[in-house]
């Protein structure tokens, strides 16, 4: 079975999306709240000096029972908020290492089930994008992107990684109008200035729309943003520019930037990302590495 | 802004409050069984006692997640460079009182990794130590990541014998992939300090792999003290690779104003 056909069997994203609702908060402090408040009067109905003495001992029992239950509610409470813990950082390991199959297993399981916290939950949905986008489901990943940005965010930078994420898949789904409007909504953003990420989607843009100039001199206006903000994913800013190089049937340019391209990121992992790089296999040479262990 | 000592003062007064608090409640609880034998029944019934006793209980746990909901806002403020509001949430979330000794020593944690962050490296250690001194309980994970913050603040202040112990320490624990590609960062600099350029290229590949994973400028440097590391064993494939990486990486000028012993990779221009 392939790895696409894999994903395909689960992760079906409006039942996660609709599973994975956080339950309401406050249903079980509620019930001890009320158990409590009972308590509280029996007690005192109890507290009589005329009162039984039964009644009294089982104000007593009640209380402590009560006491002795909200110790556990609290405790099995907070160990819950640690497996989902642990459980997130698993699966945002198991993605960073591109164990992609383990991490949809994992993520469609954790998915399955209410999520403890509103804030768990949108990370694990874009852990979710991260992993559909990975088998190349790019309409799931828009409608996962489309109902996080319908949250409440008051965080721009969140907001503008979340439009980013959508943008770019709307350009991998090849909805080239849509992706123009995203890119016009991004440029609003307060970070857009500094985004790396914008400047990445442009260029994009750019070598799909048979822009290649303007995707070059992008390139070169925002290298040293690239290099200060997303690592080894600069890769693909060389590699979307080889394209554009290649376009312009400058090859000893296009060689060069697909060289740097393939020093940093493998060259199958590329054109993975990448269908337009993948036309570019076979006619440059990927950077050499070194075969012998130090 | 509170000044560390202080922070370290509240924090080792509020534990000491903290647990006098409880030891109260629970001999109060205690003695709420006893009430109608000592006073008599005019005075009130074990039952209420415990009752009144709960509610407090309840409301100072109550009051306790305040200062929880504070500190648990600082890390993202850290990560994303807002240090000026992660030191004002830090800061009413030690003020604050807690019931629990976790979130006090949780917020010191955070306190450590802004200083950190502001490369305010002695009081950074100062508050690493004293977290480690403490006993951590149900945060104990906490110890890794303060462990590795320890390191890299005694790395940075050139005390070399101390962050060989905090980085020993480290090799006891399960780490997860994010610690481990810290302890990474930290060791290659370490070792590279020390000049033991064979160790730091034992396991090159797998080294890579990790460097990888690593934000921009700790994976390119880390990837250039590898070709440091190459360099000086003579290995030109590996040193060249590994340069013409950084070089795509980094901006290498701002990279040898931190690491000036890369210098030897990127020459100054006569």
């Amino acid at each position: 079975m392939t790895d696409q056909s894999a994903a395909n069997l689960f992760l079906d994203v409006p039942a996660l999306l609709q599973r994975s609702i956080p339950r309401a908060p406050g249903r079980r402090f509620a019930y001890v709240a009320g158990a409590f408040f009972i308590m509280l009067i029996f007690s005192l109905l109890a507290s009589a000096p005329s009162a039984p003495l039964l009644p009294q001992f089982i104000a007593i029992v009640g209380m402590l029972g009560l006491i002795v239950a909200m110790g556990i509610i609290s405790t099995s409470a907070a160990r819950s908020a640690r497996r989902e813990q642990n459980e997130m950082q698993a699966a945002e390991e198991l993605i960073q290492l591109r164990r992609w199959d383990q991490a949809a297993i994992m993520l469609d399981n954790i998915l399955s089930r209410p999520a403890r916290s509103p804030q768990a939950r949108v990370q694990m949905l874009l852990y979710l994008c991260a992993i559909l986008a990975r088998y190349h489901r790019y309409t799931d990943v828009i409608a996962v992107y489309d109902h996080l940005l319908e949250l409440d965010y008051q965080d721009e930078h969140a907001v503008h990684a979340l439009r980013l994420g959508r943008a770019m898949s709307i350009l991998h789904d090849d909805r080239l109008y849509d992706a123009d409007r995203a890119i016009i909504e991004l440029r609003r953003d307060s970070a857009a200035p500094n985004s790396a990420g914008l400047a990445l989607v442009e260029i994009y843009r750019d070598v799909k729309t048979g822009h290649p100039r303007e995707a070059i001199d992008l390139f070169h206006e925002k290298l040293p943003l690239f290099r200060r903000h997303i690592g080894h994913r600069i890769a693909d800013a060389y590699a979307l520019v080889a394209r554009a190089y290649d376009l312009l049937q400058l090859q000893p340019d296009a060689q060069a930037a697909y060289e740097s391209a393939t020093l940093l990121i493998p060259e199958p992992e590329l054109h993975r990302r990448y269908t337009e790089v993948a036309a570019l296999a076979g006619r440059y040479h990927p950077a050499s590495i070194p075969t012998e262990a130090p | 802004m509170t000044p560390t000592e202080l922070a370290i003062a509240r924090l080792r007064r509020d534990l000491t409050l903290t647990s006098l608090v409880k030891i109260l409640l629970f001999a109060a609880a205690v003695f709420s069984f006893f009430i109608e034998t000592i006073f008599g029944q005019h005075v009130i019934a074990p039952s209420l006692a415990l009752s009144a006793i709960a509610i407090v209980w309840i409301l100072l746990s109550y009051r306790s997640m305040k200062g929880t909901r504070l500190a648990a806002l600082s890390p993202a403020l850290i990560a994303t460079g807002q240090f000026e509001q992660a030191e004002q949430h830090l800061d009413l979330a030690l003020r604050s009182f807690s019931l629990f000794r976790t979130v006090k020593l949780r917020t010191l944690h955070y306190l450590a990794l802004l200083r950190h962050a502001q490369r305010r490296y002695a009081e950074s250690a100062l508050l690493c130590h004293t977290l480690l001194s403490q006993r951590l309980g149900p945060i104990s994970d906490l110890t890794r990541s303060t462990q590795l913050i320890l390191a890299d603040s005694l790395l940075e202040l050139g005390d070399l014998p101390g962050t060989y112990r905090a980085l020993s320490s480290l090799y006891q624990h399960h780490l997860s992939l994010s610690e481990a590609l810290e302890l990474l960062a930290i060791q290659t600099d370490y070792l590279s300090r020390i000049g033991v350029w064979q160790d730091i290229l034992t396991g090159l590949p797998r080294k890579l792999q990790l460097a990888e994973l690593m934000p921009s400028q700790k994976s390119a440097r880390t990837q250039a003290l590898l070709a440091l590391a190459a360099q000086k064993t003579n290995r030109p494939d590996w040193e060249s690779y590994l340069r013409r990486r950084v070089e795509l990486l980094a901006d290498i000028p701002e990279l040898l104003a931190s690491r000036p012993l890369l210098s030897h990779l990127w020459p100054p221009n006569p």
